[in-house]
């Protein structure tokens, strides 16, 4: 059974059929009916593999789809060399879903950016469907379960860099009609240093009328707040950590960690060394941290594997995960706290997009609005 | 029973699937995608030959509307995403009238259920700007056919209306051509050169169609299909569809639409352009010249010959309603269809013929190109060649 994860998961997860019930009374639940899976006796690492196997990690970054376009052959299932990602990795680190970053090279504009956007959706749903035994494509968070259940890893589209909009709400609509589900906002006219402009806060609102997740990581601080304040659905940063422990300008300051937190937004941790630090106690400093300031349910973890950065010795890829969970279990996180970072943060904001959308779409009719008329 | 009593009890039963209306790119251009202020449910003929109690009127089962975006201004494919866009919403505001449709089971589902089957086009090359993973993405979409070029060339195929370059289809146009087998998107070769319509003939290994294409024996103009053409449908499966834009099917409209153009040039429009400013130019044209006039007449003459040439299977309708100035009398607008059909009853054309023209044809050439693809989806992975590797 090479082709399955090694353990088989009961389906108690609720799955698709449960569209009526909100993100917050699922987490809610989560907690509440929390039974443990490791023996508390045992070694931290087997604790880990044990926790890792009931709630795998819902992983908010991988760079995978710009470094496959250009390799020309690859192998994801039997084990790929030359990059960090590949089938017998992510089951070794317990990897049950993977957001699949759209993002291209600086300074692709307009129609380029939107063409290399279309070939990015178009090479992961590719790549999804030539591994069928280890990966599934997903689009909600019932999807996402459903893949799980199957053995199989969830395969999320997005971010995808806000230049792939071409500055038109039509295309947003497009690219999510071909599955795409989180979109950064930085990089363009109207989400930049500046702040978000009217335009961009209608983005934002059609993005939480069609489910598509918010990502702020690396927008500034203006843009982050208003995001907050304008989007309905929850937040998520694929790729911050805390700056009060390391300066690095995509990480969040205490401050708006707390916002983040009370928005019921979620930060996920990216396992580099430039943001979190060279070692996996580095990492575990910043989800202490993320987890004291902005919250158990808000904080979540982001290999940002294959996205050209250096990782820390013991999380070079995504096998090292256990290792992780093992330094947090010897730090004292509760196993039900390590299932929320894992996978149930990840899972509530995606319920909380496909909610959102579904009360949204009662209200508003698809937006007409133009940058031009908007923004001047 | 008269002729036309006879062409709507006909068109109850065999509605016309069309393959060509660009009612999208009149709501661009004329109220930028704001569905509300042209709403298709009530009757838009002051500003489009389409709406939906008109499509009712006409027989029409069945829509191929055109996400066509000019080749001559940058950004095309972000323009054909705004396109296929605009598609969705209209199917999702009409949801009693309009049935999204991918298949041809979809075509069938529709017409069981008395509503409009919705399926895109893309019309021109242009739209996938040299990427045949965009193509996917517009297949993905919804896209079921692609008119390989507009009235530009494009880098791997010759346009009709535009100086030769490629002499036909380059070995990325082939590549292009496969992938749209593979994928069971229709080939369109309306608007191509005949250079190109014979390469896309021999790369095909699926029925291909021509959107909205006359004879050109019956009107010599560039837009129409030469015979030799026409002559191999019945071995490749497909269907040409035949259009009614005036200056395409009547001779002595091809002259005057030469005259036009120039006017419209001269008085710096596009000679498409279709807003209020560009219509008032062409009218005070039209006073001092009068036009020559098409009728339903000169539509079944181009079907005629068609039948002879192509045979009765291989015989389609694409109106390119609010794709064209002009219309002919008698089929000013989408309700029209009723009065072609008319004219053909009392040419003496049987019911049978008749429903193949209108319906069997189109949905059996959509459903022999899901076949194909079918087939070769199993064997052939998608291509990711690009134009640099194949055309140096």
């Amino acid at each position: 059974m090479a082709d399955l994860q090694d353990d088989l998961h009961a389906a108690d997860e609720v799955t698709e059929l449960d569209g009526l019930m909100s993100g917050e009374a699922v987490a809610v639940l989560g907690a509440d009916a929390y039974t443990l899976v490791s023996d508390p006796d045992s070694e931290p690492l087997e604790r880990a593999h044990a926790i890792l196997a009931a709630h795998p990690v819902a992983d908010g970054y991988t760079g995978l789809p710009w470094v496959l376009r250009h390799l020309p052959w690859y192998d994801l299932e039997l084990g790929e060399s030359s990059v960090d990602t590949d089938l017998p990795r992510l089951r070794d680190g317990h990897v049950g879903a993977l957001l699949w970053s759209l993002h291209l090279p600086e300074g692709l504009t307009g129609d380029r950016a939107v063409g290399a956007t279309l070939e990015q959706l178009d090479l992961v749903k590719s790549v999804a469907r030539a591994y069928p035994e280890g990966l599934r494509l997903a689009g909600t968070a019932g999807q996402v379960a459903d893949a799980r259940n199957h053995g199989r890893i969830a395969v999320l589209l997005g971010p995808a860099t806000a230049a792939a909009l071409g500055d038109s709400l039509g295309i947003l609509r497009s690219l999510h009609a071909l599955g795409l589900r989180a979109l950064t906002l930085s990089g363009a006219s109207w989400a930049s240093g500046a702040g978000l402009t009217r335009f961009g806060e209608e983005v934002v609102r059609e993005m939480n009328r069609l489910g598509v997740v918010a990502d702020v990581s690396g927008a500034s601080e203006d843009t982050v707040r208003r995001v907050f304040a304008v989007s309905k659905a929850p937040v998520l940063c694929t790729r911050s950590a805390a700056r009060a422990l390391r300066p690095h300008p995509a990480n969040l300051p205490d401050e708006l960690l707390a916002e983040l937190g009370a928005a019921k937004g979620l930060c996920m941790v990216p396992m580099t060394a430039e943001q979190t630090g060279p070692t996996v106690r580095d990492v575990a400093d910043h989800l202490d941290h993320v987890r004291a300031v902005a919250g158990p349910g808000s904080v979540g973890l982001s290999g940002t594997y294959d996205a050209g950065t250096a990782h820390p010795r013991e999380l070079r890829d995504p096998s090292g995960y256990p290792h992780l969970v093992a330094e947090l279990l010897r730090r004292g996180w509760p196993e039900s706290d390590i299932a929320l970072l894992t996978w149930g943060n990840v899972q509530r904001v995606l319920r909380g997009a496909d909610f959102t959308a579904r009360a949204a779409q009662l209200r508003r009719e698809p937006s007409t609005a133009r940058i031009s008329d908007l923004d001047g | 029973m008269t002729e036309l009593d006879e062409a709507r009890a006909l068109l109850a039963e065999f509605p016309v699937v069309d393959g060509h209306n660009d009612l999208p790119w009149a709501l661009r251009e004329q109220v930028r995608y704001d569905l509300g202020a042209r709403d298709i449910s009530v009757s838009q003929s002051a500003h489009l030959h389409t709406d939906i109690p008109r499509l009712r009127a006409g027989g029409v089962g069945a829509q191929y509307w055109s996400v066509y975006v000019r080749s001559d201004l940058p950004g095309a494919v972000t323009a054909t995403l705004e396109q296929i866009d605009c598609v969705r919403q209209l199917i999702e505001r009409h949801p009693a009238d309009l049935r999204a449709a991918l298949t041809a089971a979809d075509l069938e589902a529709a017409r069981a259920e008395g509503r409009i089957a919705s399926l895109m086009g893309a019309e021109g090359g242009h739209s996938i700007d040299n990427s045949l993973a965009t193509l996917r993405g517009l297949y993905e979409l919804g896209v079921r056919y692609l008119t390989l070029t507009h009235n530009d060339n494009v880098d791997w195929a010759d346009s009709a209306t535009d100086a030769p370059r490629v002499g036909g289809l380059s070995a990325f146009g082939r590549e292009v051509v496969g992938e749209m087998n593979r994928l069971g998107m229709l080939v369109d070769l309306s608007h191509v050169a005949a250079t190109t319509m014979r390469d896309a003939l021999d790369a095909s290994v699926a029925p291909v169609i021509f959107s909205h294409s006359s004879a050109r024996a019956v009107c010599d103009h560039p837009r129409n299909i030469p015979d030799d053409v026409l002559a191999r449908l019945s071995a490749n499966g497909g269907v040409a569809m035949v259009t009614f834009v005036p200056k395409f099917v009547l001779q002595a409209a091809v002259d005057w639409t030469v005259a036009a153009d120039e006017n419209m040039r001269a008085h710096g429009f596009h000679h498409l352009d279709t807003t209020a400013d560009a219509m008032k130019v062409h009218e005070a044209f039209q006073e001092s010249h009068p036009r020559p006039v098409a009728t339903a007449a000169t539509v079944a003459d181009h079907l005629d010959h068609m039948r002879e040439v192509a045979g009765v299977d291989h015989l389609g309708i694409g109106g390119d309603y609010d794709g064209t100035a002009f219309t002919p009398d008698g089929l000013d607008d989408v309700s029209g269809y009723p009065n072609l059909l008319a004219e053909l009853l009392r040419r003496g054309w049987s019911r049978s013929d008749l429903a193949k023209l209108t319906w069997q044809n189109s949905v059996r050439v959509l459903g022999a190109a899901e076949d194909v693809a079918r087939d070769l989806r199993a064997t052939r992975a998608p291509s990711n060649a690009t134009i640099e590797s194949l055309d140096g």
